[in-house]
């Protein structure tokens, strides 16, 4: 039986020889062709510590992405991308600005799925930055209403989620981290993601964190998707209970390991987080993986975490006869 | 001619290498290569360039930016007493965090919090600096209550707490003092309980103007009662909450006003005259000499280099406003 099975939700600490690579690139000191190449051999390590220590479905790690939104948005003509915004603390990002009708050049991140997926015999998520975020992390200077930015990017990354599919995606993410913004734009968003994920054969996931789940629980059943991919061990795990009263009808990928903590969580705390799940969720519904992406940690303690994650896993597989 | 000011916060840092020195300068502290006396002297650095560059502009009535600011939230409630600061949550609907304050007990002032940002702002500015404070009921919504489990009481003891630090500013010559209550476009309702702790608060206020500022959303449903509140303006967001304008139209108001019309969450430029010539229509209904223009909310939302196009053109709506008037 495929029971518990593993995965990570996207992105991975970059190596510091790549850091620096970006630095000198974007200073003009390191051709687009060189730093490819580290890119490259990031992403391969990173395939092949996956592969190593047992996850079963895979992410490319993002190693050639700067900011989630931006690095689509470079890729749409009709965006221009704006000077360093605050986020929180000392964190700054790049925003896209909408400046004119949205439009595909060509597609967006099939190259580095091909890449990836060229690496490894296991299945390599497809990773699409969702129409609802881009919009809600766009300044718009064009289109003028929040709907309309954002059934724009939806239509483009309807064409994104089929190129990744034809080159052969049996897993489509798309990432929502802003869905819990604005309550009354729920339905937009359930709208949108329609537009994505239609007519679509992949297996399609819809990755959100870091919101008031409670207000927006209503809505997990409506989205059109099937499976989603939750933090849940940063919040508590809090929403068992709901879950208990209220069914989801999809998968879940179940956050166990808080991104933004150093702590490396102990295999017993793993372990008791997903048999928590497992009294709610049934073997096959209930994937693992950690809350968020990794990026923010460093490489040694993200491939901590991961390891531990994978352990528990299976030691919770073989408790219950499931290896 | 109508006056111009902003609402409180503006980028720390911009895209050229000299304006990112506070950046640069909180990751060595990080590091332990520079201490806390450094990291000051560079966010005054800072602080005196975010004058200048309100000043090139013509803005009348600055403010400091909040750059000490970690957040709207943890920067005053986390110096009172039995208040601590916990994880990271989203800030109303922004794409921002602030970190969140948890009450554990009797919430009180315990010493001046803001005072020497105030004072040392004030003396490198020509123009005068308003003193900017999150409000109590907004602090009491987005803090976590271990203690009171009422949202009223934890919003009183923090109104108190803030009229503390309200006494500190007037003493050493603050004449203009905002609360900000952003709250209030998501919690109309609250309206009651904010002008409760405005009293509290206008009870140490001296000689200073008090105003009570909402944004990130309208407040038409609520504009008349909100401008009768114990404060000597209010401000509006007249962009996220362009709701608001009909309503000004339609009640006017007495008591003057900051009308904030320069959208600072979005990079798209106002046509000026247009903007002037829907400020020159509520003429009837408002005193404008007496009332204040400015962006919706605080500018750190935007690239610094937006920021500063967007004070021009506050600028530029006030001087048309002023010349056709």
């Amino acid at each position: 039986m495929k029971a518990l099975l593993t995965t990570s939700v996207g992105s991975f600490p970059k190596p510091e020889y790549l850091s620096r690579a970006r630095t000198k690139s974007s200073r003009g000191d390191l051709s687009k062709e060189a730093l490819r190449e580290l890119e490259e051999k990031a992403t391969a390590e990173w395939i092949q510590f996956q592969e190593d220590i047992g996850i079963d479905i895979l992410v490319d790690g993002e190693q050639y992405r700067g900011d989630m939104a931006t690095y689509f948005a470079e890729n749409i003509e009709g965006t221009e991308i704006s000077g360093l915004v605050r986020s929180y603390g000392n964190r700054y990002y790049k925003k896209p600005i909408i400046t004119d009708e949205l439009r595909l050049r060509g597609p967006i991140s099939v190259d580095w799925f091909k890449f990836a997926q060229a690496h490894t015999d296991r299945p390599v998520k497809g990773m699409i930055t969702g129409p609802y975020t881009m919009m809600d992390w766009s300044f718009d200077e064009y289109y003028g209403s929040r709907a309309d930015a954002c059934l724009a990017f939806a239509k483009l990354l309807h064409e994104e989620a089929r190129a990744l599919e034809a080159a052969g995606a049996k897993v489509v993410q798309v990432d929502e981290p802003a869905l819990s913004t604005r309550f009354d734009e729920l339905p937009l968003l359930v709208k949108a993601v329609g537009i994505v994920t239609k007519g679509l054969q992949a297996n399609t996931v819809l990755h959100t964190c870091y919101g008031n789940y409670s207000d927006i629980f209503a809505y997990f059943n409506k989205l059109p998707v099937d499976q989603l991919d939750l933090e849940m061990s940063n919040s508590g795990l809090d929403l068992l209970d709901r879950f208990k009263r209220e069914p989801l009808k999809k998968e879940i990928a179940f956050g166990v390991i808080d991104v933004h903590s150093h702590v490396i969580e102990p295999e017993a705390l793993i372990r008791e987080r997903i048999e928590k799940a497992l009294t709610i969720f049934s073997p096959t519904q209930l994937f693992i993986d950690p809350d968020c992406g990794l990026k923010t940690r460093s490489l040694e303690e993200a491939q901590a975490k991961l390891r531990n994650m994978v352990a528990a896993t299976r030691a919770v597989r073989t408790a219950h006869g499931w290896t | 001619m109508v006056h111009t000011t902003v609402v409180g916060s503006y980028p720390r840092i911009g895209d050229t290498p000299e304006e990112q020195i506070l950046r640069r300068g909180i990751a060595r502290l990080d590091k332990g290569e520079i201490d806390e006396a450094a990291l000051k002297s560079l966010e005054r650095e800072v602080v005196q360039a975010v004058l200048r560059e309100q000043n090139e502009a013509g803005i009348e009535v600055v403010t400091d930016g909040q750059i000490s600011w970690y957040d709207s939230q943890s920067h005053l409630a986390g110096k009172l007493a039995s208040v601590e600061i916990n994880g990271l949550a989203r800030y109303f609907d922004t794409n921002t965090y602030y970190r969140q304050p948890v009450v554990r007990g009797p919430v009180s002032w315990k010493a001046p919090i803001l005072l020497d940002e105030w004072t040392f702002a004030q003396s490198h500015s020509k123009s005068p600096v308003k003193a900017v404070l999150t409000g109590p009921v907004t602090l009491a919504s987005l803090a976590l209550d271990k203690h009171y489990h009422s949202k009223k009481a934890l919003a009183l003891d923090l109104a108190a707490a803030v009229a503390e630090e309200v006494d500190a500013l007037v003493r050493a010559g603050a004449t203009q003092v905002q609360i900000d209550e952003p709250i209030l476009t998501r919690h109309p309702e609250d309206l009651a309980l904010v002008a409760e702790t405005l009293e509290r608060i206008r009870a140490r206020k001296g000689k200073s103007d008090l105003i009570l500022f909402t944004y990130f959303g309208d407040v038409a449903r609520i504009l008349p009662d909100l401008i009768d509140a114990p404060a000597d303006l209010v401000g509006l967001d007249l962009v996220q909450g362009a709701g608001t304008w009909s309503a000004l139209a339609k009640h006017g108001s007495e008591k003057p006003l900051i009308l904030g019309l320069i959208d600072a969450r979005n990079t798209k430029e106002e046509e000026s005259a247009g903007v002037a010539k829907k400020v020159q229509e509520l003429g009837g209904s408002i005193d404008l000499k007496a009332s204040y223009l400015s962006p919706s909310n605080g500018l750190e939302f935007l690239p610094r280099d937006r920021a500063r196009r967007k004070l021009r053109i506050l600028r530029t709506v006030a001087d048309e406003v002023g010349v056709a008037g």
